[in-house]
C-alpha cells in the first residue's frame, strides 16, 4: 500500500492518492490535497461541496451521483470543475477523504 | 533512432527486472487531425519513484495490476509452482469442464498463419508491437501447457525447440499481458480454423485468479466480491439504489413534465429489467428512458432490490469461473423468486454474454428463465405501433457502436439498425461495423480498470481504432458546431469512450456526445414535449 504525508499525518492511499482510512480525515487534509492541485485556499463553496460529499458517503457508503451533487449544492458541473481542477470524482471525492469510486461508474 | 530488436517468445522469461518493450507514442498508427499531434496529448504517465520500488514493472511501462514485488526467492518460487499446477488443472476435465473443449480446440489447431494479427485492434493500433500480437501471448501459453501439462512434455519441448522457461519473469509478465487484450474476439472470428485467442487469454486470467489468487482488484475485491456482499461493484446498497431511483424519478418528472415512477419487486411482472447499477449512477437518463418506453408500451415491468438484482454486471466473465457462476445464479434465482416471465438484459454487453451465452450451461431446470436482449425487446416495441414517433426530432448525425459481446458474440446485428434507420434521419455506419466492428478498447474488464496508468493504454492503444472510426463516421461535420450522437448501447463501452474522450478532449474539439439506444427512442416520441437528449446541458 502506498503512503503519503499530508498535513503532518501519514496516510494509507491507493495508487491515485485516495485515502483508504476515511476516519483519519481532517479539514487540514482537505486543504493539503487542494494545495497539491494548486488550489491554495478552500472557499465556502469548496466546503459546501466537500461537506455534502463526505456526509453523503458516510451515510450511504458510496459517493453521490453527480446529478445529485449538482442539485444539492446548486452548482453547475462547470462550476464544480472550476472549484475542483480534476472534477467531482477525481478531486472533490479525494479531498473529502473518501475512497475512489469503483465499478462501472 | 535505433531499430528495435525483434522480440522472441523466449524473451518473456529473461531479465525479470527489465521491461520487455517500451511504447513510443509516435510509433502508434496515426489519428486524423486535430488528434494527430502527439506533443499536444497527455502522453503516458510514468510510474513514480515510489511505485517503481514497490511494483512489478517488467512489461511495457503500463501498469494495470499493481502486483507487488516479491520479498524473497521462495515467494517467487511458490507462485511459479502454483502456476504450473494451474496449467495441469486447465487440461483436467474435473477442474475445467466449462471451457476444456474450446480450450483444447484453440490449443491444438493454430497453424501460425497470423491472419488474426491484422484483426487485433490492440496489435494494429500499436503500430504492430510484437508484444501485443495475439499469437505472442497465446503461443507462449500453448508451449507452457504442452511442456508442463502433457505427458513427456518437457522432453518433447526440448526436441521440438519449443522450450519456454517457467520462472518469475514469465508469470509476472504473462499476468500483466493477459490484461492487454480486450477479449473482443475479432481474432477468433477471422481465424480460418476458429482458434480463439480471446478464450486463451481468459483461461490465463482464470488460472491466475483461481490458482494464485491474482486478480485485478476492480474485478475481484471491488468487483464480484462487493457485488455478492453489498449488491453492486459500485458499492450501491439496495436502500441507496431505491433512494437514488426515487431522486431520479422526481428529477425527470419535474424536468420532462411526465410522471415517472420506478417499479420495485413487482411479483409476477412480465419483465425484470436488469440494468447495470452504473447506469443508475452515471447515466440515469438511460434507466429513465427504459421506464418511459415500457410504460408507453403498456408493459408490466419491475426492477429488483434483492442483492445483486439491480446490477446486471458480472465481472466473473472476465477472469474467474466460480465468481461468474455465483453472480449468474443469483440473477436467475432473483428472477425465479419474482416469478417474472423473462429477464430483459439492459444496455450492457458483458451481461449479455454472461447471462445469455455462458450461463446457458449453468442455468438449467427452473433456473432457465427466458433472457432477452433489450435490442430485440425495443425493436418489437418501436414497430408495434403503440408509440407515436416523430423522427425529425432526431435530426442530428448519429452513428452506432456495436458492443462485441452483443453483436459479434450473439449475432444481434439488424434490429438496432432497423430502429436507427427508422428514427434517426442522419444515421450513418462506421466502417467496418456489425460483426466486424472494432472494440471500444474497454472490453474484457478493462473498462472498469483504472489503476496506476492503465487508462493511458486504453486511450492511446486499445481504443485507438475505435476513436479513428468514430471520427471518420462524422467526417462531414468534424467541428463542435454540430452536435453529434455516438450511440453506444453498452455501459462498459460508454465508460471506455468517456476515458478516450477525456484523454483527447473529443467532446470539446469535435462535439461528439456519448449515449445509448433507449435515449434516442424516447427523444423521438411525439408525446414528449421537451427534448430528452440535452447535449450535456443540465
Amino acid at each position: 500500500m502506498a503512503q503519503i504525508e499530508l498535513a503532518g499525518v501519514m496516510l494509507q492511499v491507493d495508487e491515485h492518492g485516495f485515502m483508504q482510512e476515511t476516519g483519519k480525515w481532517t479539514e487540514d487534509i482537505a486543504r493539503a490535497y487542494g494545495q497539491k492541485e494548486g488550489v491554495t485556499e478552500l472557499t465556502d463553496d469548496h466546503w459546501k461541496a466537500l461537506n455534502y460529499l463526505r456526509n453523503y458517503y458516510l451515510a450511504n457508503g458510496i459517493c453521490p451521483m453527480v446529478r445529485r451533487l449538482v442539485k444539492e449544492t446548486g452548482f453547475t458541473l462547470k462550476k464544480l470543475y472550476d472549484l475542483f481542477p480534476e472534477g467531482p470524482a477525481n478531486s472533490a471525492c479525494k479531498w473529502a477523504g473518501v475512497p475512489k469510486a469503483t465499478g462501472c461508474v | 533512432m535505433t531499430k528495435k530488436k525483434k522480440l522472441t517468445l523466449n524473451d518473456i522469461s529473461r531479465n525479470a527486472e527489465k521491461r520487455l518493450t517500451e511504447i513510443n507514442i509516435d510509433e502508434l498508427i496515426p489519428l486524423p487531425p486535430p488528434y494527430d499531434k502527439s506533443e499536444e496529448l497527455p502522453g503516458i504517465k510514468p510510474l513514480t519513484d515510489d511505485q517503481k520500488t514497490r511494483l512489478v514493472d517488467n512489461l511495457d511501462g503500463f501498469n494495470a495490476l499493481v502486483l507487488l514485488k516479491p520479498q524473497s526467492k521462495e515467494e517467487e518460487d511458490k507462485f511459479v509452482r502454483q502456476f504450473e499446477a494451474g496449467l495441469k488443472k486447465l487440461l483436467n476435465k474435473g477442474d475445467n469442464w466449462t471451457f476444456l473443449q474450446p480450450l483444447l480446440l484453440s490449443l491444438e489447431h493454430c497453424v501460425r498463419c497470423q491472419t488474426c494479427s491484422d484483426a487485433c485492434p490492440v496489435y494494429v493500433a500499436s503500430g504492430k508491437q510484437e508484444i501485443y500480437r495475439p499469437t505472442y501471448r497465446a503461443e507462449i501459453f500453448r508451449r507452457l501447457i504442452n511442456k508442463f501439462a502433457k505427458p513427456g512434455g518437457k522432453w518433447l519441448a526440448k526436441l521440438k525447440g519449443a522450450d519456454i522457461k517457467l520462472n518469475w519473469a514469465t508469470i509476472s509478465r504473462l499476468y500483466e499481458l493477459a490484461y492487454r487484450c480486450t477479449l473482443c474476439r475479432r481474432c477468433a472470428q477471422t481465424c480460418p480454423i476458429g482458434v480463439d485467442n480471446g478464450l486463451i487469454t481468459r483461461e490465463l486470467r482464470k488460472l491466475f485468479s483461481q490458482e494464485l489468487g491474482w486478480a485485478p482488484k476492480e474485478l475481484h475485491e471491488k468487483g464480484t466480491v462487493l457485488q455478492l456482499e453489498v449488491g453492486s461493484p459500485t458499492g450501491l446498497r439496495p436502500d441507496v439504489a431505491k433512494d437514488n431511483m426515487e431522486f431520479i424519478d422526481e428529477d425527470f418528472t419535474e424536468s420532462l413534465g411526465i410522471k415517472i415512477k420506478t417499479n420495485w419487486d413487482k411479483q409476477g411482472a412480465d419483465v425484470l429489467l436488469l440494468h447495470s447499477a452504473g447506469d443508475i449512477l452515471s447515466f440515469p437518463e438511460s434507466v429513465i428512458a427504459f421506464a418511459i418506453i415500457c410504460d408507453k408500451a403498456g408493459i408490466s415491468w419491475t426492477l429488483s432490490s434483492d442483492i445483486p438484482g439491480y446490477d446486471g454486471v458480472n465481472y466473473g466473465l472476465f477472469y474467474d469461473d466460480i465468481q461468474l457462476a455465483k453472480v449468474a445464479t443469483r440473477h436467475a434465482q432473483i428472477a425465479k423468486k419474482l416469478k417474472v416471465k423473462k429477464i430483459v438484459m439492459g444496455e450492457c454487453g458483458h451481461e449479455h454474454k454472461a447471462l445469455a451465452t455462458v450461463a446457458d450451461r449453468l442455468l438449467t431446470g427452473d433456473l432457465n428463465i427466458p433472457r432477452e436482449s433489450f435490442i430485440t425487446f425495443f425493436e418489437d416495441i418501436v414497430f408495434s405501433g403503440k408509440i407515436k414517433f416523430d423522427p425529425s426530432k432526431n435530426n442530428f448525425p448519429v452513428t452506432l457502436h456495436d458492443p462485441c459481446n452483443i453483436v459479434r458474440n450473439l449475432g444481434i446485428v439488424e434490429p438496432q439498425r432497423r430502429i436507427l434507420r427508422y428514427l434517426c434521419p442522419q444515421f450513418r455506419e462506421m466502417i467496418p461495423h456489425g460483426v466486424d466492428n472494432q472494440c471500444c478498447g474497454g472490453g474484457g474488464g478493462l473498462s472498469v480498470m483504472s489503476d496506476v496508468n492503465i487508462n493511458d493504454f486504453k486511450a492511446l492503444i486499445a481504443g485507438r481504432m475505435k476513436l479513428k472510426q468514430i471520427l471518420e463516421a462524422f467526417s462531414d461535420h468534424p467541428r463542435p458546431d454540430v452536435n453529434k450522437y455516438l450511440c453506444a448501447p453498452c455501459l462498459n463501452c460508454k465508460l471506455q469512450m468517456r476515458v478516450i474522450f477525456d484523454y483527447y478532449g473529443v467532446q470539446e474539439k469535435s462535439g461528439i456526445y456519448i449515449g445509448g439506444l433507449a435515449e434516442l427512442i424516447v427523444n423521438a416520441m411525439v408525446d414528449l414535449k421537451k427534448p430528452f437528449i440535452t447535449w450535456g446541458e443540465e
